[in-house]
């Protein structure tokens, strides 16, 4: 028996704005279809059937709603990239595999919620035209991937799925396919070559954007499970309504998960852009532990550049140029992008100044190194070496040059791979160094040998061997 | 030393009197017998010696006691037809994970003739099976033990402690990870073979870190102080 302990009846923080969350932790909240049902479940999956798909696609771009799965793109206008003139089927897939350290959202709604999601796949299959949709979870949530199949039982046992759903004339299927432990099946195009039941390999964009050729060549559509919940928000409250939730091009609310150095971590549904560093980590989360101090935050998941919490930003460009310091950054795309790191997947990680920059740099570039695929060279053969040097470093072996060589390398992944894996695994070790080089170089020793154990052997036999 | 090495001449042979032996050996030669060992007391797993048993490593483990023999039983049948039938007709090959882990799910790991019966299953060459075992860290090939501990390793969750709650359940599980080379092989099975433990990436719930897995549960906020009370929850 697992002993999650789901917190039923725990307050959201007035802070917060819960829609997707908005039945996570309730009192007498079940993940039950008659629960679900009971509080006007799949009345915006009947309202989008009665709309044409067009108009549920123009709804969702007026809306605003960007991804939720890591990149920020835009949903209503991938939903557009499929070509009109295809008469290939066309797939939706719920990109379920949250691996990104730092994250732990799609986990609440598909153990807590399932019939949410399922109705946001219903709005989003009809959308786009797929009969059939998957949804490819990890395998680490084996209870998930039961409680979704049960919840679809029940949802086809209500005619909500299957044939002819409601009298719509509308089909669709949804099954549920568990992955086995590999970070990059998280990556769209190695999701869909795991679903061809094949190794994970990335596929290379262009040509491969999966709304053009994706699933057995067919137009498909990738969607993480948080960005399909909204859509039966945006049903709900019309996209010019939903847009004026959170800030102009980041509307909507967004579950930003802390974790790491704070009294209180945790899940918190926010408008994006409404709330600050500082709200979130002293207000929410109860600031840092006693006698401590914060000292960097990644802010976006593992992936995304580490954050120094004394640092001063430049936002904005020319005249709208604004100083903000760290703690007065708002948690958006557009403003963390332009402060060099990205809104990622929402995983705040809280370092204080107990720990060390190094030890950090080495568990994240251990991540890396596991989960690379191994497809492209700059990504296989550099994760591993950042992971032998870091390791040098973190041992105290290493010398001040092998900061700069960690540098370098970082520098010789970015930009040169297949997926955008090799930026996640580089950016993290380049801001590191950019903003923690002191206490990098701090660790390492002039006076430290960096030859191997055979390099050392074959040059003390040169040297015995007479000239 | 002098700096002038001669090089040797190649030898010419001379082939012209070299008559050739026959292939077939002669009749007063004694023929070697092929020497048969005595397995009479080893305990088989796997009595049919299949091809992919010869080149698929599946390394026996003290775990393999806790897990029946794959044996293709009717509702293995049942529930991987099931399975075929989420994908379209011409894409039976989609089956292969939810197929593997049917098996791992059934038999604890998978081995070499699961592979064949997954291949056979689908219509596609064992290779292609293999190739997807050998791939994802969530498809083992030797046996776990009984309880298998699988604690995050990733950022959070080693903030929060998960190192020392892994030596912490080496050292109550009589796991020997210091001398394993946990690249290669990341599962490491106790002498008795009633636990494993292995790292995972995380685990999707780095607020309540440090997190593991133990078969297929999941626990928060497993300090290393609470690893004596996670077993002992399981052996009552
Ligand atoms: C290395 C890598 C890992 C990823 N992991 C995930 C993941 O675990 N979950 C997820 O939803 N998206 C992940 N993504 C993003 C997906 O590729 C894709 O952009 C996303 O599923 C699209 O959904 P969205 O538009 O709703 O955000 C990952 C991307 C990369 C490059
Ligand atoms: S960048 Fe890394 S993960 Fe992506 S395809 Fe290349 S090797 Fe694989
Ligand atoms: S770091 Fe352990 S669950 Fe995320």
């Amino acid at each position: 028996m697992s002993d999650i302990t789901y917190l039923p009846g725990k307050e959201p923080h007035e802070n917060e704005h819960r829609l997707i969350f908005k039945n996570v932790d309730r009192k007498g909240w079940d993940p039950k279809i008659r629960t679900y049902l009971a509080e006007g479940g799949y009345e915006m999956a009947m309202k989008a059937l009665k709309m044409k798909p067009q108009e549920v696609i123009d709804e969702v771009k007026a809306s605003g709603l960007r991804g939720r799965g890591g990149a920020g793109f835009p949903t209503g206008i991938k939903w557009g990239f499929i070509p009109p003139n295809n008469t290939k089927p066309v797939y939706l897939i719920c990109n379920c595999d949250e691996s990104e350290p730092g994250t732990f959202k799609d986990r609440y709604i598909v153990h807590q919620d399932p019939h949410q999601l399922i109705e946001g796949m219903v709005i989003s299959a009809y959308a786009v035209g797929a009969h059939v949709a998957y949804i490819y979870i990890r395998e680490e949530f084996p209870e998930a991937a039961i409680i979704l199949e049960k919840a679809i039982a029940d949802a086809k046992k209500n005619g909500f799925l299957g044939k002819d759903i409601q009298g719509s004339g509308f089909d669709l299927e949804i099954y549920v396919h568990r992955g086995a432990a590999a970070y990059i099946c998280g990556e769209e195009t190695g999701l869909i070559e795991s679903l061809e039941g094949k190794r994970p390999y990335p596929r290379i964009k262009p040509p491969y954007f999966p709304a053009a050729i994706g699933l057995y060549m067919a137009p498909t559509i990738v969607n993480n499970v948080e960005s399909l919940c909204h859509v039966v928000h945006i049903l709900r409250m019309g996209g010019e309504e939903y847009i004026k939730l959170g800030t102009p091009r980041n509307s909507g609310t967004r579950i930003v998960c802390v974790s790491g150095d704070v009294k209180n971590p945790g899940y918190f549904e926010i408008e994006v852009g409404k709330v600050t560093f500082q709200e979130l980590l002293y207000d929410m989360c109860g600031g840092p532990k006693d006698g401590r101090t914060l000292k960097a935050v990644i802010p976006g998941g593992s992936s995304s550049k580490i954050l120094r919490c004394n640092e001063t930003f430049q936002i904005g460009r020319g005249d709208d140029a604004e100083e903000m310091t760290f703690w007065q950054l708002p948690l958006d795309f557009d403003t963390l992008a332009a402060a060099g790191s990205m809104a990622g997947s929402g995983g705040v990680i809280v370092m204080d100044d107990t720990r060390r920059m190094s030890w950090i740099l080495n568990n994240i570039t251990h991540f890396y190194a596991h989960e690379s695929c191994g497809q492209c060279t700059p990504c296989r053969e550099g994760s591993t070496w950042m992971k032998k040097v870091s390791d040098r470093i973190e041992d105290g072996k290493a010398t001040p040059s092998d900061v700069q060589v960690l540098e370098d390398i970082a520098y010789q992944i970015d930009g040169k791979t297949v997926c955008a894996f090799g930026e996640a695994s580089a950016w993290p070790v380049e801001a590191m160094i950019d903003k923690f080089r002191d206490e990098l170089v701090g660790e390492t020793s002039d006076d430290n040998d960096t030859r191997s154990a055979e390099r050392i052997a074959q040059e003390q036999f040169l040297s015995s061997v007479p000239q | 030393m002098s700096s002038k090495i001669e090089a040797p001449r190649p030898r010419s042979i001379d082939r012209s009197k070299l008559s050739y032996v026959s292939p077939s050996a002669p009749k007063d030669r004694e023929v070697p017998k092929p020497r048969l060992i005595d397995r009479s007391d080893v305990e088989y797993i796997r009595p049919v010696l299949t091809v992919l048993e010869k080149n698929v490593h599946s390394p026996v483990t003290p775990g393999v006691v806790h897990f029946p023999q794959f044996k293709i039983t009717p509702t293995l049948e049942k529930a991987a037809n099931k399975r075929i039938a989420q994908y379209p007709d011409d894409q039976r090959r989609s089956a292969v994970l939810p197929l593997l882990h049917e098996v791992q799910h059934r038999h604890g790991f998978i081995s070499p003739e699961s592979i064949e019966w997954v291949a056979e299953k689908l219509g596609i060459a064992a290779i292609k099976v293999v190739e997807v075992v050998t791939f994802y860290p969530g498809f083992r090939q030797k046996a776990p033990g009984k309880l298998h501990f699988r604690v995050c390793r990733t950022l959070s969750c080693a903030m929060g402690g998960s190192y020392e709650l892994m030596g912490k359940l080496c050292e109550l599980t009589g796991i020997d990870r210091g001398s394993a080379d946990t690249h290669k092989d990341p599962i490491s099975v106790s002498p008795c073979g009633s636990y494993s433990v292995e790292y995972a990436e995380c685990l999707a719930s780095c607020g309540t870190a440090p997190v593991c897995l133990v078969n297929d549960d999941f626990h928060e906020g497993v300090t290393p102080e609470k690893a004596e009370s996670l077993i002992t929850q399981y052996e009552s």
